[in-house]
């Protein structure tokens, strides 16, 4: 009998520490930043002690740091956008393959390749203070640095462009900059096309291609990315807003919706207007008629950092180019 | 190759020193020693000898022998030199419940962190249970129903697979990467997991190595031999499956190791099976140590993944040891 009793105990207990943690109760923060709270405490003691910041990550993590962080890697291409547009360009010591902008960020150690395998040997010996996830990192990634002793804090994508400003500041905060200036800018930049696009009645359709490999069912993108968002911010009108994500479109339903432009999002990789043209099916389509097959850098859309706004830019301008003369 | 046991133990510790000794940052061999015998005040080098290289090292060196244990189990158990730890189910199992896993959004909890490897380890056990139910016509497992069974449920687990893999928006690439046999989640905690199941599983293989001399007769000669066929087969599936599914969840698919280490050492050391069957694993374990090394080496500082590594190194080897073999055909 006490045998069975210490097992079931010994079960219940296995059970609980398997359990989800509940979710954290949210408490009311009055600053004006809503995704992290920022606490400063002073230690208690009579020496001058640093102080201590404390952040809550996009996955719930509590990371503290004892003061802005001097030594930062950066494991994703918008997260390294971000640290040199608040101007902690000097203080990142390393970065992942990927991350080719601005042409400074080429010259930081390369720490691997994101989406197959860190160089976790590398990361230890550059002595990093804080890394700076991002949702194209994996929760195993996250872990596994943690387990080194490292400090991981993982930035979560976000889904407009105020979310974006918001880990501006956060990147900022984690970094002892400030980046209210940067924010002010891209405001005023976003304003400025607000003003010359809100005014207009029309809004031509744009059918992005993200991937064409497949001709009779090219890959675009819809709602709740950025790409239909900074469209639909620039004038245009997204042909596949209607449905969520990455979807692919069959060619029919292209031609069905004519856009008046067809807007190459893989252009990086050798797709012009003459190819597209050169598709069965696709030579009767307005936009390959009237020459409204444009090439786009897709990663002033695909990289959710400050350049955002310079793709939005992009957009209105390669949508309305008699406004921007 | 004389000396079996020596030769293989040599191969095998000599791959060891090598893993712990290269990686992407140079480590001098003094300070190699010191960082090993817990001398050094480099903290760097500690964390990355203790925390990345060893822990990594036993891992690769645990799977290496279950895939070639087990591989060596099976290729005699149903007396086909085609068999392989995945003959029967596993990978395609374990790579179904990956993926299955991998399309989910877990929590950062430590379940949801393993949720990847125990879900594949899950799946993986039970395509091999509905392999055996299938297989089993009134109480007798037919080789070649089992072999037959394997390759169906196979078939069908991949195309599962793939449409998952299709219908997927995010997780491809990892998806890819785990198929491929991508080391990705290292640390104790991993390598510690796999050590019961391998200890027991491939313990019961090497007991079993005067049962799979017998079984080479048939089983109807067996079972004249005072052998009971039936269950000494259930008892080597079990044990074979327990191994190769618990390598496979948390290594992802590494392929050729379990299917040719036990043809060189059969070609080496011969047809008995109480030695094919330790030699593989050591010499496994060794060969799998290789592989990972020349990962890591080759496109640095990226790694590649293993599964390809081990058909691209392993492909050359074997049909060299293929063509320098004397007693060819010896089956």
């Amino acid at each position: 009998m006490l045998r069975k009793t210490l097992l079931i105990t010994l079960l219940i207990a296995l059970l609980a520490a398997c359990a989800p943690q509940a979710t954290p109760t949210v408490a009311p923060v009055a600053t004006d930043v809503p995704a992290t709270e920022v606490v400063m405490t002073e230690a208690p003691t009579e020496a001058p002690a640093p102080a201590m910041l404390s952040f809550t990550d996009g996955l719930g993590r509590e990371v503290k740091l004892d003061g802005p962080a001097q030594y930062v890697i950066s494991l994703a291409p918008s997260n390294t956008e971000i640290l040199f547009a608040i101007g902690a360009g000097s203080q990142v010591v390393g970065r992942d393959a990927y991350s080719d902008y601005p042409a400074e960020a080429r010259d930081v150690t390369d720490i691997g390749d994101t989406y197959a395998d860190l160089n976790t040997e590398l990361i230890v010996s550059l002595k990093p203070d804080l890394i700076l996830a991002a949702e194209i990192n994996t929760a195993e990634q996250v872990k596994v640095l943690e387990d080194l002793g490292l400090t991981v804090y993982y930035l979560k994508n976000p889904l407009t462009l105020e979310e974006m400003y918001t880990n501006l500041e956060i990147v900022a905060q984690l970094t002892g900059k400030d980046a209210t200036a940067l924010i002010d800018s891209l405001k005023a930049r976003v304003a400025a096309v607000d003003e010359k696009i809100m005014p207009l009645s029309s809004r031509p359709g744009v059918f992005y291609e993200i991937d064409g490999t497949d001709p009779a069912k090219p890959y675009t993108a819809g709602s709740g990315t950025f790409i239909n968002l900074l469209i639909e911010r620039a004038g245009g009108h997204n042909i596949a807003s209607d449905i969520e994500g990455y979807p692919q479109l069959s060619l029919e339903q292209v031609v069905a919706a004519d856009p008046a432009f067809i807007i190459l999002g893989d252009s990086a990789f050798g797709v012009t207007a003459e190819s597209i043209a050169a598709r069965p099916g696709w030579e009767n389509l307005s936009a390959v008629k009237n020459g409204q097959v444009l090439p786009f850098d897709d990663n002033l859309l695909s990289r959710p950092g400050p350049r955002l706004v310079d793709g939005l830019e992009a957009l209105a301008e390669l949508l309305r180019p008699e406004l921007f003369k | 190759m004389p000396r079996p046991y020596i030769t293989s133990a040599l191969f095998l510790l000599i791959a060891l020193l090598l893993s712990i000794a290269v990686g992407s940052i140079f480590i001098p061999p003094g300070e190699l020693w010191r960082v090993l015998i817990g001398m050094t005040t480099n903290e760097s080098f500690r964390t990355i000898v203790w925390d990345i290289r060893l822990p990594r090292t036993i891992l690769i060196t645990l799977v290496g022998a279950a895939l070639a244990g087990s591989g060596a189990a099976y290729q005699g158990l149903f007396r086909n030199p085609l068999a392989d730890p995945y003959l029967i189910g596993v990978a395609s199992g374990a790579g179904l419940g990956a993926v299955f896993a991998l399309s989910i959004q877990w929590q950062y909890t430590p379940l949801g962190l393993l949720a990847v490897p125990l879900i594949a380890f899950i799946a993986s056990l039970l395509t091999v249970y509905l392999v055996y139910m299938f297989a089993n016509i009134g109480g007798v497992v037919p080789t070649t129903n089992l072999i037959l069974a394997g390759v169906a449920f196979s078939s069908f687990a991949t195309s599962l697979t793939s449409f998952l893999m299709l219908r997927s928006t995010g997780e491809l690439r990892r998806a890819i990467g785990w198929l491929l046999g991508g080391v990705s989640l290292i640390g104790w905690d991993v390598t510690l997991a796999l050590i019961p199941y391998l200890l027991i599983g491939l313990t019961t293989l090497v007991l079993n190595g005067y049962a799979l001399n017998i079984l080479q007769f048939g089983d109807d000669q067996a079972t004249q031999m005072g052998l009971n066929a039936r269950r000494t087969k259930l008892i080597i599936i079990v044990a074979a499956s327990l191994v190769t599914a618990a390598a496979v969840s948390f290594a992802g698919i590494i392929g050729f190791v379990g299917l040719v280490v036990p043809h060189v050492v059969r070609i080496w050391w011969g047809v008995d099976y109480r030695r094919i069957i330790p030699l593989s694993i050591v010499s496994g374990a060794g060969l799998l140590l290789l592989a990972d090394i020349l990962a890591r080496v080759v496109i640095a500082p990226q790694e590649l993944p293993l599964g390809i590594i081990t058909a691209l190194v392993g492909a050359p080897f074997f049909l060299w040891v293929l063509r320098r073999a004397k007693n060819q055909g010896t089956w």
